[in-house]
């Protein structure tokens, strides 16, 4: 700590500071009470600020419940299926779940509603169920307080919700994939990260959900793929939660703020082809032939992030002025000691909407507009986003791989690959050629359920609509050992 | 002469601060001059930042402090109104007054 003398430290920052509004304190929507907030260099006062928030929050969202988005809304809001609200216990969907209970689950509440929700409460709900999903991923990290009491608490306020309270590793359970909707299919498959196709083998069972959990994550490459594997999971988590209770409609607590934060850092990990899944996306789990669903409502369901025009520090306004409780959750640090490109580019972000407020909504604004080129030739095995038709064809230019049918290679070293399965993010988050921090052998990683189920049944298909032969011939080869690769090779080696 | 003021920490930030939300602190109501040339000044927001660093902080000061002033992602309030709208850092104290730190860094 510094002992120097405070009001000397201060001088510089006092000497750059201008004002952050325009013109006057008055609030610039009633234009008679003195402002209490600048937002993006407007001036508000509380009695503008509330239900000029909660119009920025139904603006995002209306529009989109019923199955034919409609413009500003003018017909009655009607779902085909339930709500579920994705909650970390951060600012943004602590906020969200306000706004969610105020708006559509007890309205008598609200004093925000611009068209006066209480002379007019509503008789029907319009969803039947609320339900709450949170994902605890403490045991991905060796130190972290499992928050899932204090969440549970913390939603206690909030009466007519259903709270369903996930781990992180269920996604490596099978009887928690048997709960969900899928068929219910047990194929204990194992990847091998040392390989650019990721070749898939049997693995032997034993190892438990949290096990698999860690040693998958800890053989990625960077910190900076553990945080977006993780953050994956966590997101399919919740749709495959959605699915099973029925819900036509997830919403999750993204801000502008945050939003600007992941659309930068996905950009900057090849994610460029998913800007428009990272602001709003139809989610079909049915991608692959399967199971009839015995529900009514067979849609896709909808994730919506109806706070992305309401910046961060709206949010902390909100939940501040209404008291609403904010557990909080713990930064991702993981052991190595470089941050990740999702922290810089929070730092990034967080220190541009400071001194350029209005910079972070122009970000979002401009990556909405971004029309990724290529056509979509399936779904991502691991993230469920689109992949690139030709991305495969790309890769196979630039990897040296081998299609020997030779029948003398025993047969069990018979493999299948997992990366024509994959979008360009999750193969680079699998492969990435940096110095690897992983302890472990990355061979025989476990692999989510939703991966490895499906792959089964996709990879005998034609899942991703391509030529059965063409399928077989470039993704099904056999393993190539060291020695083969050798032999490859050796024609291009120059001798020591 | 000192003023006595009302700190409040939201968002998670009372956890530098001995996960204590809420303090009454008091402050010299004049910052003394350091060189002749200066003359002492009434106490600003300013110094009560590095105050607070200084006295009340318990851990990782770059969670609260970046360039000289709180760290982007932190919402001030002064008697429940936005810091820039009162000068932020500018800001002279008052005796009684309330001043709340939130940080918003907790995501969504
Ligand atoms: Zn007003
Ligand atoms: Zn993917």
């Amino acid at each position: 700590m510094s002992c120097g003398n405070p009001a000397v430290e201060g001088t510089d920052a006092v000497m750059q500071r201008k004002p952050k509004y325009d013109k006057s304190r008055i609030c610039v929507k009633c234009k008679e009470n003195l402002g209490k907030i600048v937002v993006r260099h407007a001036v508000y006062c509380k009695d503008c600020f509330f239900p000029f928030m909660s119009f920025k929050f139904r603006r995002s969202l209306e529009p989109f419940v019923n199955a034919k988005p409609d413009g500003p809304r003018k017909t009655a809001l009607k779902p085909t299926g339930d709500i579920l609200v994705g909650f970390s216990g951060g600012l943004g969907s602590s906020v969200l779940l306000d706004l969610i209970h105020r708006s559509y689950v007890s309205p008598n509440l609200v004093q925000t509603n611009p068209e006066g929700g209480r002379d007019h409460p509503r008789k029907d709900r319009v969803w039947k169920n609320v339900n709450i999903c949170y994902v605890e991923v403490s045991d991905a990290f060796t130190q972290m307080k499992d928050n899932t009491e204090d969440i549970r608490h913390s939603i206690e306020r909030y009466k007519g919700l259903e709270f369903t309270p996930l781990r992180a590793q269920d996604a490596f359970d099978p009887s928690w994939w048997a709960k969900t909707d899928r068929e219910f299919d047990l194929s204990h498959m194992g990847v091998d990260l040392t390989s650019e196709d990721l070749l898939l083998s049997s693995i032997s069972q034993g190892s438990s959900p949290k096990d698999s959990l860690r040693k998958y994550l800890s053989s990625l490459p960077t910190d900076t793929a553990r945080s977006t594997a993780l953050q994956t999971i966590t997101r399919l988590l919740i749709y495959h939660t959605a699915h099973r209770l029925g819900c036509s409609h997830i919403v999750l607590g993204t801000c502008l703020t945050s939003l600007a934060v992941s659309l930068i850092s996905s950009i900057s990990q090849g994610g460029g082809f998913h800007v428009k899944e990272e602001i709003q996306e139809e989610w079909a789990p049915h991608s692959t032939q399967e199971v009839k669903s015995t529900r009514s409502h067979t849609n896709d369901i909808r994730i919506i992030r109806p706070l992305r025009d309401v910046g961060m520090k709206e949010c902390a306004a909100w939940a501040w002025w209404n008291r609403v409780t904010v557990v909080g959750r713990e930064s991702w640090e993981w052991t190595g000691s470089k941050p990740g490109i999702g922290k810089l580019t929070k730092d990034f972000i967080f220190g541009l909407e400071k001194d350029y407020p209005s910079t972070v909504s122009t970000i979002v604004r401009t990556c909405g507009k971004l029309a990724p080129k290529g056509e979509v030739s399936g779904q991502c095995l691991l993230c469920s986003r689109p992949i690139q038709q030709g991305v495969q064809e790309w890769k196979t230019r630039i990897s040296i791989r081998s299609h020997n049918t030779d029948d003398s290679t025993p047969s069990d070293s018979v493999a299948t690959a997992l990366t024509p399965y994959l979008c360009y993010t999750c193969h680079t988050t699998l492969t990435s050629r940096s110095p690897r921090t992983a302890q472990d052998n990355p061979t025989n990683v476990p692999l989510p359920m939703w991966a490895t189920s499906t792959h089964t049944t996709s990879f005998t298909s034609d899942a991703l609509g391509v030529n059965k032969d063409d399928d077989i011939e470039v993704f099904v080869g056999k393993r190539t050992t060291e020695e083969q690769m050798h032999n490859i090779v050796k024609g291009f080696l120059l001798d020591e | 002469m000192s003023l006595t003021i009302k700190i409040e920490f939201g968002g998670g930030l009372e956890l530098l601060f001995s996960n204590q939300k809420s303090h009454k602190i008091e402050v010299p109501s004049k910052i003394p001059a350091r060189e002749r040339s200066e003359s002492e000044r009434a106490v600003d927001l300013q110094y009560l930042i590095f105050w607070l660093r200084d006295n009340l902080l318990k851990e990782r000061v770059e969670l609260f402090i970046e360039n000289g002033t709180v760290r982007p992602g932190i919402l001030v309030l002064v008697n429940d109104t936005d810091w820039e709208l009162e000068g932020e850092g500018e800001y002279q104290l008052k005796d009684g007054d309330e001043i709340v730190f939130i940080s918003t860094l907790h995501g969504g």
